[in-house]
């Protein structure tokens, strides 16, 4: 733990433990989010599924950076992960991405992924809202993800016809905002 | 989206609806505009403790306005009564 770290949060006027378990709650909803992405990226097949094969994967892989970049954050105020990686999925932030039971085309996984990245930006707009001005470094980390987090809610918006992302693709790196909390 | 109502409505005092906590096993229900909305199947209400700052049974009218989410996802829920006030 950082000792200090921790203090000058709560002289801030946060509720530390709180925080850290909504930070627990968010690196469950990465991690998990990493795994039923895993899924839907296998299930997304024929000429439309690939077309959205890659950009399924870049999300998986910066759902997983984000979790990554908590993890420290977490340790660094007092918390800790769940020994139990089962409790561990069950106190997930977001409902889990599961397949759909049923695929007929495309759209029904990309709803579900559209849902997922929706959940994310929520959360991480809360963080945020909650850290503004009094504990900087988890406000800078949230809001690296959330940067992250939108740009992948507008990904898939955009193939399921809500209108222009304004995005490219990524070009060869991933997680261009949370990077810095991962070297 | 318009709330799901269902058939057995009722109405809750402040003190009744605290009793739907969702703790050991018992329904979770919040109120939200004076509606009484069952959220005990929603993952994201287990234990009836949601994002860890609200316990089921509670009116969440004023938490509602901090929150990242409009009334749009409590009107997935089956609204089960009103809240007296």
């Amino acid at each position: 733990m950082a000792k200090v770290a921790r203090e000058v949060v709560e002289k801030a006027g946060i509720n530390v433990d709180q925080l850290v378990e909504l930070l627990v709650k968010n690196a469950s909803a990465e991690l998990t989010t990493y795994y039923y992405y895993t899924i839907l990226r296998c299930n997304l097949i024929g000429l439309e599924g690939e077309g959205i094969k890659e950009i399924a994967e870049v999300a998986r892989i910066e759902d997983r950076n984000h979790f990554e970049a908590l993890v420290p954050r977490i340790y660094e105020l007092g918390g800790a992960l769940p020994k139990d990686m089962k409790d561990f999925h069950d106190v997930s932030g977001c409902p889990p991405a599961y397949l759909p039971a049923k695929i007929e085309t495309v759209e029904d996984i990309l709803k579900v992924l559209v849902e997922a990245e929706r959940c994310a930006v929520r959360q991480y707009t809360y963080i945020c809202n909650l850290t503004a001005g009094k504990d900087h470094r988890t406000y800078d980390l949230a809001l690296a993800i959330l940067n992250e987090e939108i740009e992948h809610e507008s990904w898939f918006s955009e193939f399921l016809g809500e209108g222009p992302s304004g995005h490219f693709m990524r070009r060869g790196e991933t997680s261009p905002f949370v990077s810095k909390f991962l070297k | 989206m318009a709330p799901l109502l269902r058939n057995d409505m009722r109405t809750f005092t402040r003190e009744e609806l605290q009793k739907f906590d969702g703790r050991e096993g018992r329904p979770a229900y919040v109120a939200f505009r004076g509606k009484v909305y069952d959220v005990s199947e929603s993952f994201l209400w287990r234990g009836g403790k949601h994002q860890v700052l609200h316990q089921a049974g509670e009116d969440l009218t004023e938490a509602m306005q901090e929150a990242p989410h409009g009334e749009e996802l409590l009107a997935r829920f089956p609204v089960v009564g009103e809240l007296q006030e």
